[in-house]
């Protein structure tokens, strides 16, 4: 086998910033951390072997998940780090140049937008909030307030076994039209809200549990970028909040401050094909 | 722990979260791998292979519902039916 194929490495990408990128705390976290910086940009890169990153073994890897969870979380803190001293563009994980200069082809490709981001993302920081519903929670909170429902369960209670049938598909239409609804209203006033303290708001797709590892359902999953003397308000808004929905079985998870990952889509970004 | 604030009354245990957070799967599928910049790379991962990673985790991609729900087909309010 050619030797020089196995050794063969390939430039991985993390962030790219504009003011140079303090790598020191970070530079234990993974081999070969270092910037390429052209045309005013320092991109943030490591060197991977292609037997990990090649577009085959890549794929490979992307089967097992306790990778996918190192590398990941590898990809996330070399960002973090960077992060906490400078405005930075975050790449999507697996982000892989072959060589450095077809790295500064594309740096020079977006140099423009890559730069009217950042200026955008200055002073601002990325806040994440899911809402979880305990479904169970809810339903109690309802029966509490639709006194029709009530009446229906009453009326099961002295009905024949075939009425019985219907009134308990009639009360469960009720209460899942009920729920469906307060769901969408505590989501849509709680999201009002965080859009009202943030600069930009964004509302992605929900979860499964195989995913959130919880035993509640997500049922709002969104991302604000704030500017950073908004934060503290904004938080308080969570924590208000929590307390207002706490016995409709709401449950609030806000994590940040996180890379914009949300925030920094290029104007020119292709889209992917699957 | 995640890196989950609870409340921020005490600035303290707000740093000491941001300290040691550690990455979990939800954010690692929900932000790492599906978002971020997306410049065509020599090499970047799809919209296909990160379903594939759904589908490692078992979960269930029968109904065409739940691929759009996962593939994150633009939600006009910001809830949907719970299960």
């Amino acid at each position: 086998m050619d030797t020089e194929a196995v050794k063969k490495e390939l430039l991985y990408l993390y962030c790219v910033t504009e003011k140079a990128p303090k790598l020191k705390e970070v530079k234990n976290l993974v081999d070969e951390l270092y910037f390429v910086y052209h045309l005013g940009l320092y991109a943030v890169v490591s060197k991977v072997k292609e037997s990990e990153f090649s577009e085959e073994n890549l794929k490979k890897n992307l089967a097992d998940l306790e990778w996918i969870k190192a590398e990941a979380s590898i990809h996330e803190k070399v960002i973090e780090g960077v992060m906490k001293y400078t405005c930075v563009i975050p790449f999507k994980f697996g982000t892989i140049f072959k060589t450095e200069d077809n790295l500064k082809a594309m740096l020079e490709e977006h140099a423009q937008d890559l730069k009217e981001k950042l200026k955008n993302l200055e002073g601002k920081e990325e806040w994440g909030v899911k809402i979880y519903c305990d479904i169970e929670r809810l339903k109690g909170a309802v029966i509490q307030e639709e006194s029709g429902i009530l009446k229906i369960e009453k009326e099961i209670n002295g009905s024949s076994s075939g009425k019985a049938y219907f009134l308990k598909k009639k009360k469960e239409e009720w209460m899942k039209e009920a729920v469906n609804k307060r769901i969408n209203e505590y989501g849509q006033e709680s999201f009002e809200i965080f859009k009202r303290l943030s600069c930009e708001a964004r509302i992605n797709k929900l979860l499964p549990k195989e995913v959130t590892e919880r035993e509640d359902d997500m049922v709002l999953n969104s991302a604000f970028l704030v500017d950073k003397d908004k934060v503290s308000e904004f938080i308080h808004a969570v924590d208000d909040l929590k307390t207002r929905y706490n016995d409709k079985g709401l449950n609030f998870d806000c994590t940040g401050p996180w890379p914009p990952y949300n925030f920094c889509n290029l104007s020119k970004e292709k889209e992917q094909s699957g | 722990m995640d890196k989950r604030i609870k409340t921020l009354q005490d600035k303290d245990s707000y740093l000491d979260l941001q300290k040691e957070r550690k990455i979990t799967l939800v954010e690692v599928l929900d932000r790492v791998l599906d978002k971020g910049v997306v410049i065509s790379g020599d090499i970047v991962i799809s919209v296909a292979d990160v379903d594939l990673i759904y589908l490692g985790l078992k979960v269930l991609l029968s109904s065409v519902e739940t691929m759009e729900r996962l593939r994150g087909a633009p939600i006009t309010g910001p809830m949907q039916e719970p299960s």
